[in-house]
């Protein structure tokens, strides 16, 4: 500003420095600002990733360390034929299935319902930060104890209602130990799910409503003409998260079940971390590592595109 | 709508908001009842749900480390871990790692986002994609060789080894965030402050930042609450106390079966409590920052 006032009116200024002004530090700008953060995200991601993809290709085993030949694509045909790797994945699609239904529907209607006006709405609006604040391993310790077997309380609670007979330990089940990740997925990210549907439902303008009640509309018809279609965006990219998030679960299993009982837990991340930090096979567990990651890119890649067309269309 | 409501709606409406709130806190709160009892009272049939016998000593043992009295008797009947323990240097590093977490990533992610948000050049949407999509790729497919690198850079069980990770780890989200909350601004403003001779970085720290305070403050939070919650990599990279961020000493204790259940619980109240303060006061910020970010 000073500069001002030394050099005449602003116009000038502007003229004359716009001129002046070195072209090329302009140029160079948007690449040095970009520049820390491609280079922490390539050394820590990208890089990591190739890494991965070169490791896969020899036979490592820690407990052999002298010996490293290799193997070409043997560790990924050895992982896919495997019956394990095939049940692990066949568990993590079903859970995913079951965390998108999960997470989605809690979303969207507890969204609805925190959208309302009133002072129990304005509670829960406060209230529903909380599970989405608590880390997912504290949540997961949490609802270790509600499901304990001989002195949870959900135990306690059902047997009170007459729901059921008597203690059932829920983590020792294959049917409900899967189940009981479920819970506690939606618990923890079902809120964000809500939180992210609210801020889409508030900005609905308030005329349309009242132009589909005077149409003659009822709750249905406003739901599915007005409301789901603003809603469609934030479902796909919930959709994309969290199909992600069930392929990656970790934290859950490692707090509530250790992959158990059996493997009735064990999905994809969970199988090979145990193939890289129990049984030590480098090698394998890197070819499983990036086998997880292509199918997270591929099915991130394949919503995005249907994010994308779907925002060209409406 | 009111009009058409009657009572046995509003009733069902109230009892819906009731089951919402026990589902969302009511698992909170029995954690906070089970902390206040010692391990013999949370080994009864049926649960007590308000403690019979309420006590601090979970607390006092985990905060100042010696064992008050009850501990030396016969109530608890476990072994009181070593790692509860542990809690409060804990909290150090984990405030220590998430702070630096913070800060890095603020810097980093406003500097890209600001130009995503304005400026095109060659080369403007490969890096966005790449810096976007690495926020894909699983941290479970990039441990082994993060390991590694840490372990060449002879950063293994530092502080400076769970930051790097983790400011690569939330860069993408914060970024993506502010170059959303950046481009609802009105752009009049620094266009005037660019005549004016500022140059980009010049209007960007002097005109957008300011007026994007709550969009960054916002983003602060999702970094920070990151880092506190990251549990993988601090298992991977931390090998003793110098480095144990909170997730990796609360996980250590809930699946030992033979330490004292009433010591956990109070630790994981303990270390829950900063997240949650944190969700509450940077509530407004956090909401309108999804409201911009998702409400077109």
């Amino acid at each position: 500003m000073a500069r001002l006032h030394e050099h005449g009116t602003m116009t000038e200024l502007a003229l004359g420095r716009a001129a002046a002004r070195p072209r090329r530090r302009a140029h160079v700008y948007p690449y040095l600002s970009i520049l820390p953060a491609l280079l922490v995200v390539g050394l820590i991601s990208i890089y990591p990733l190739l890494f991965a993809l070169d490791l896969s290709l020899y036979r490592n085993v820690l407990t052999e360390p002298l010996d490293h030949p290799f193997v070409g694509l043997r560790n990924f045909t050895e992982a896919f034929g495997s019956y394990y790797f095939l049940r692990s994945l066949q568990t993590t699609v079903k859970f995913t299935a079951l965390i998108i239904f999960g997470t989605i529907t809690f979303g969207v209607l507890v969204g609805l319902y925190l959208n309302r006006a009133g002072r129990l709405a304005g509670f829960l609006r406060v209230a529903i930060l909380l599970p989405w604040a608590i880390p997912t391993v504290m949540a997961a310790i949490i609802w270790r104890w509600i499901f304990n077997g001989n002195y949870g309380i959900l135990n306690a609670l059902l047997v009170q209602v007459g729901i059921i007979p008597e203690y059932i330990s829920w983590l020792a089940n294959p049917y409900l130990a899967p189940l009981t990740l479920v819970v506690t997925h939606v618990w923890k990210w079902g809120p964000l799910a809500a939180i992210m549907c609210l801020a889409t439902l508030q900005v609905i303008p308030r005329d349309l409503y009242e132009a589909t009640h005077i149409d003659g509309g009822g709750g249905w018809t406003t739901f599915r003409f007005i409301t789901l279609p603003f809603l469609r965006p934030t479902i796909l990219l919930l959709l994309i998260l969290e199909t992600i998030a069930g392929f990656v679960t970790f934290d859950l299993i490692y707090v509530l079940t250790g992959g158990g009982p059996g493997d009735a837990t064990t999905m994809l991340a969970w199988f090979a971390y145990a193939e890289i930090f129990r049984f030590l096979n480098l090698g394998k567990g890197a070819a499983m590592a990036f086998v997880i990651a292509a199918l997270t890119l591929g099915m991130a890649l394949i919503y995005v595109r249907l994010l994308r067309s779907e925002e060209y269309t409406t | 709508m009111t009009a058409r409501s009657t009572l046995p709606l509003q009733a069902a409406t109230l009892g819906v908001g009731i089951i919402l709130a026990l589902f969302l806190l009511g698992p909170i709160l029995w954690m906070v009842s089970s902390s206040f009892q010692f391990d013999s009272d949370l080994f009864t049939v049926p649960p007590q749900l308000i403690p019979r016998q309420p006590t601090l000593d979970n607390y006092r043992y985990i905060l100042t480390r010696e064992a008050p009295a009850s501990y030396s008797g016969q109530i608890t009947g476990r072994r009181a871990s070593g790692e509860a323990l542990s809690l409060v240097p804990a909290l150090k590093n984990s405030f220590i790692v998430a702070t630096v977490v913070t800060l890095f990533n603020l810097l980093f992610s406003t500097l890209a986002a600001y130009t995503y948000a304005r400026l095109r050049f060659r080369g403007r949407d490969l890096t966005y994609a790449f810096i976007l999509t690495s926020r894909l790729i699983p941290a479970i497919s990039v441990a082994i060789p993060i390991s590694v690198l840490i372990t060449r850079l002879k950063l293994l069980d530092t502080h400076w080894a769970l930051i790097t990770v983790y400011v690569a780890f939330t860069l993408p989200f914060t970024m993506w965030f502010l170059m959303k909350y950046f481009a609802f601004l009105p752009p009049e403003i620094e266009e005037a402050a660019l005549i004016d001779g500022c140059t980009r970085f010049g209007a960007l720290r002097r005109v957008v930042a300011p007026m994007a305070a709550p969009g960054l403050a916002a983003a602060a939070a999702f970094a920070f609450m990151g880092a506190y919650s990251e549990f993988l990599f601090a298992l991977f990279l931390t090998r003793t106390m110098a480095a144990k961020t909170v997730p990796v000493i609360l996980v250590a204790t809930a699946i030992n079966h033979d330490v004292s259940f009433a010591l956990s619980f109070a630790a994981l109240i303990v270390a829950m409590i900063p997240a949650m303060a944190f969700a509450l006061i940077f509530r407004s910020y956090i909401t309108r920052g999804f409201v911009s970010a998702f409400g077109r």
